[in-house]
């Protein structure tokens, strides 16, 4: 039953639980995060590279990217629904609350998978 | 058909009333007119705050590929952080996403049906409350010391 909740036949369901499960990515991750610096105290140039280079560390970043594009979007989306009465202006907002959180996945995609990851960012 | 045409004209004009009704229906959504208990104050601070953090994404990005950019503009970076004026809008964002973060982890708590009654929430609204500025006060510390 749970998992017929969850086709399309009801839209909001998928988006009230793909709110949770983004929510959780990014607070495991947020927890990561201020565990490690914490932990590792990042105080100069150096120390913040190390802190940022390892792959693993990239990779949820970006999951954590991905995770906030969706919830963003959804949560955006209830404020327009809520507080935008005209449609036609709704939708237009709407569209540029899509292009917005693409532009900026692609540049978090960019800076995570290749520009955080290259190892000239040292010698410079 | 003639038969057919009135009973299509009686289902619209039931329509149109139906949509009539539907427009005036009363809808307050005036925040300022609404004396909030603590239970919706928590709730619209979370949506607030979510928008806030919505906002401040680019800044985000930008900040981070500064600052990872070379030891020149991470000292840049660094040096942003000790004029008062952003350490201040720093902790108006912290207290922002530290308020979003454990309202959130209240949701994700009445999901599960825990803490529910309406005492309950009362109180976990205070906590969540109380936690938003405990968390900020202790970066205050930490930015100040």
């Amino acid at each position: 039953m749970v998992i017929e909740l969850l086709t399309k036949r009801y839209p909001g369901m998928r988006a009230w639980l793909m709110q949770r499960l983004t929510a959780l990515v990014m607070a495991i991750y947020s927890v990561m995060a201020l565990g490690r610096i914490l932990l590792e105290q990042p105080s100069d140039y150096e120390a913040w590279l190390s802190f940022s280079q390892p792959w693993w560390w990239r990779v949820a970043s970006l999951l954590f990217w991905i995770s906030l594009s969706i919830h963003a979007w959804l949560g955006i989306r209830d404020v327009f629904k809520d507080y935008v009465p005209n449609a036609s202006v709704r939708g237009l907002l709407l569209k540029l609350l899509v292009v917005m959180l693409w532009v900026y996945l692609a540049w978090a995609t960019w800076l995570f998978l290749a520009y955080a990851g290259s190892a000239d960012l040292v010698l410079r | 058909m003639q038969n057919n045409n009135l009973d299509n004209n009686a289902q619209n004009s039931q329509k149109s009333k139906q949509q009539a009704a539907k427009r005036n229906r009363p809808k307050n959504l005036n925040l300022f007119t609404i004396r909030m208990p603590i239970n919706a104050l928590v709730s619209i601070l979370h949506r607030v705050t979510g928008c806030v953090l919505f906002v401040i994404l680019p800044l985000l990005l930008l900040l981070l590929q500064l600052s990872l950019s070379s030891a020149e503009h991470y000292a840049m970076v660094v040096n942003l952080l000790h004029s008062l004026f952003i350490k201040l809008m720093l902790l108006g964002l912290a207290w922002a996403f530290f308020h979003h973060f454990f309202a959130g982890i209240r949701h994700l708590a009445m999901d599960v049906h825990w803490m529910t009654t309406l005492m309950k929430a009362r109180f976990t609204s205070k906590a969540v409350l109380g936690l938003g500025v405990l968390a900020t006060l202790m970066l205050a510390i930490i930015l100040w010391s």
